[in-house]
């Protein structure tokens, strides 16, 4: 067994200290902007592990998986501010619909396997993004963004000083969505989609029918990356196009190839990392940092796409498996030192 | 009938483009089984050395320095290509997937050295004067670089298809997109056939991001992200691993973009993905596609 007995029970204090920092005192997290930006981190780390229920554990590479996250944001921002619907009501909307696209799309991509399917959900995903930019039906303010009314949020969520509450709000989802990624993987169903990654030949000998199961795990992932993004939208304060694009798919893939697939808390951790590190290495390249070396080695230190392009290749090469992979050798390494 | 015969060869231009970034694409897949998402960083890279050439080295444009330009665009971001291929792809040898990640960590590292350096902002590319005219053709006056972007297609779809027909190695690359084992199973030494279609496809794309910078008036190291993507649905419709089918495929992607823009201003973007998911929804394997990966 390779699992550390005491990792649970670690797991959930590292959660409880996380949910009390802000409120405790003088320390970083009690600062805004660390708050705001673990907010988004949380967020991203939840979002890599519905990836990695798609990726990891049903061995599906999709490229459209930023749609249905910016179908979350778009769909919640639309309800809320032009059918006034409540703030609760629109998410759920939003994630009902997002996964009838789901459906719609996933069962038309899954006529195919492989990269083709790759292909296919990139197109789905492109289309998407068309339609969110160009604002076709005057829905979606273009690249302008669409900001949501926040007349319409609850009072605590607004505001600098109500941060905290944000980032209790993205620190509950993540919590929320690694319980249902849990309680999935570790179902039959999650049984049968890991089975498809491994042989689905075998599979479908045994009477199951592939594509059924690829689907539900297509639209399970899809409607909880459409909550991520409900909690986004009220996180940012607004839709942006950028959520739709590709970049975001490509970067859910660094981010669960960096933390590790198919171990549920390595995509979480990726996804959080990833969103740190790009966040925090573009303050440090705007302060003064990079500006004693030259320039023509701190021009690209200064861009996060570098340190992170370079890490990951160095992973993906030397070290498969990524931060989860590489401790779950180090500690099968320690328990057959004995032998 | 004016406007008609403008849209067309506008359209048979970008078309022209298209075919540039795709057709390597299609060859390294079609042997190899990579989908290089390096593609466009070989584009950019192309697409600056040919800035570089027509600023620094020659300041003043003429049509030989630009062809100069174009030829070291081609030349720089083929060996980068090679390069790429020989210290990172081949150390990863039928790992598939693996192949693909580590060239998006290519293409991250490439423009994030390209934007460190020279700055995101888009920088023009000088180019001789005549570039700038029109030719009528009836009563159609049509920008003269249309011709310039097809014409440089042609040349090169010629040269890869003459290279795939003709030479030992051209035999080696079209046996190993139809059955590699088979190939390498008969002693014959595949790597070479892997490093030569890189080149190619580096070569090829270098090129299409000089005129690329001349179409779209600038050179800027997030230039090659964008056209990537309309390089694979290209790659995807024209079936993998067919040079012949990537041509077909953009100009038919390339007329059917300007024509849709030009009805609907951007409906052009939303009509190629949804001619790609058609595509490969009735006819996965693309139109002339011979690999089954």
């Amino acid at each position: 067994m390779l699992r550390w007995k005491y990792s649970r029970p670690l797991l959930i204090a590292i959660t409880v200290i996380f949910a009390i920092l802000p409120f405790a005192g003088d320390n970083p997290l009690s600062k805004a902007g660390l708050q705001q930006t673990m907010a988004v981190a949380f967020l991203f780390g939840a979002l890599a592990l519905t990836y990695d229920l798609l990726f990891g554990f049903t061995g599906l590479l999709s490229f459209g998986h930023a749609l249905y996250f910016a179908s979350g944001i778009y769909v919640t921002a639309i309800l809320i501010n032009d059918f006034n619907w409540h703030f609760l009501l629109a998410i759920l909307g939003a994630v009902i619909f997002t996964a009838f696209l789901a459906v719609l799309t996933g069962s038309a991509a899954l006529r195919t396997t492989g990269i083709t399917f790759a292909m296919v959900t990139l197109a789905f995903g492109q289309a998407g993004h068309v339609v969110i930019a160009r604002d076709f039906g005057d829905f979606t303010n273009g690249d302008d963004g669409l900001p949501v009314n926040a007349d319409r949020l609850p009072d605590f969520f607004i505001g600098v000083v109500n941060t905290k509450y944000l980032y209790l709000l993205a620190l509950g989802i993540l919590v929320f969505i690694y319980f249902a990624a849990w309680w999935i993987t570790e179902s039959s169903a999650g049984r049968v989609f890991a089975a498809l990654r491994d042989n689905e030949q075998r599979v479908s000998v045994l009477g199951l029918n592939p594509n059924r199961f690829k689907l539900l795990s297509f639209v399970l992932s899809a409607a909880m990356a459409a909550l991520i993004g409900a909690a986004m939208l009220i996180v940012s304060g607004s839709a942006s196009p950028r959520y739709a694009s590709a970049d975001i798919t490509i970067a859910l893939l660094l981010m669960v190839i960096l933390g590790g697939p198919v171990t549920r808390w390595g995509a979480v951790l990726g996804g959080i990392v990833y969103s740190v590190l790009s966040t925090r290495l573009n303050v440090l390249s705007e302060g003064s940092a990079f500006d004693s070396l030259p320039s023509f080695i701190g021009g690209p230190l200064s861009e996060p796409a570098f340190t992170l392009g370079l890490i990951f290749i160095l992973i993906v090469m030397f070290a498969p498996g990524g931060i989860s992979g590489a401790y779950y050798r180090a500690r099968f390494k320690y328990l057959n030192k004995g032998k | 009938m004016s406007t008609f015969l403008l849209i067309l060869i506008t359209g048979l231009g970008l078309g022209a483009l298209y075919f540039l970034v795709a057709s390597g694409l299609s060859l390294i897949y079609g042997l190899m089984g990579v989908l290089n998402f390096a593609h466009g960083a070989f584009l950019t890279i192309g697409a600056f050395t040919g800035l570089w050439v027509s600023t620094k080295v020659f300041p003043n444009p003429t049509t030989w320095t630009f062809i100069a330009a174009m030829i070291a665009g081609g030349i720089t971001a083929g060996l980068f290509a090679l390069l790429m291929e020989q210290l990172v792809i081949n150390r990863l040898y039928n790992r598939h997937i693996d192949q693909a990640l580590v060239t998006v960590g290519v293409s991250l590292v490439a423009t994030a050295l390209l934007g460190g350096w020279f700055g995101f902002d888009a920088r023009f590319l000088p180019t001789p004067l005549w570039f700038m005219k029109a030719v009528t053709i009836g009563d159609a006056i049509i920008p003269i670089d249309r011709f310039i972007y097809i014409g440089v297609s042609a040349i090169l779809l010629i040269a890869m298809l003459s290279i795939l027909k003709f030479t030992r190695i051209g035999l080696i690359i079209r046996a190993g997109v139809e059955n590699r084992s088979m190939v390498t199973a008969l002693g014959i030494n595949v790597r070479m056939a892997f490093s030569t279609v890189f080149f190619i496809g580096g070569f090829a794309a270098g090129v299409g991001g000089v005129l690329i910078s001349v179409f779209s008036y600038g050179v800027s190291p997030l230039m090659g992200g964008s056209w990537l993507i309309y390089g694979f649905i290209v790659v995807v419709v024209g079936g993998m691993g067919s040079v012949a089918g990537s041509a077909i495929a953009a100009m038919l992607i390339g007329v059917t973009n300007q024509f849709a823009n030009y009805y609907v201003p951007g409906l052009g973007d939303f009509v190629v993905v949804i001619i790609l998911a058609a595509v490969l929804l009735t006819k996965p394997s693309g139109l002339l596609g011979k690999v089954s990966h």
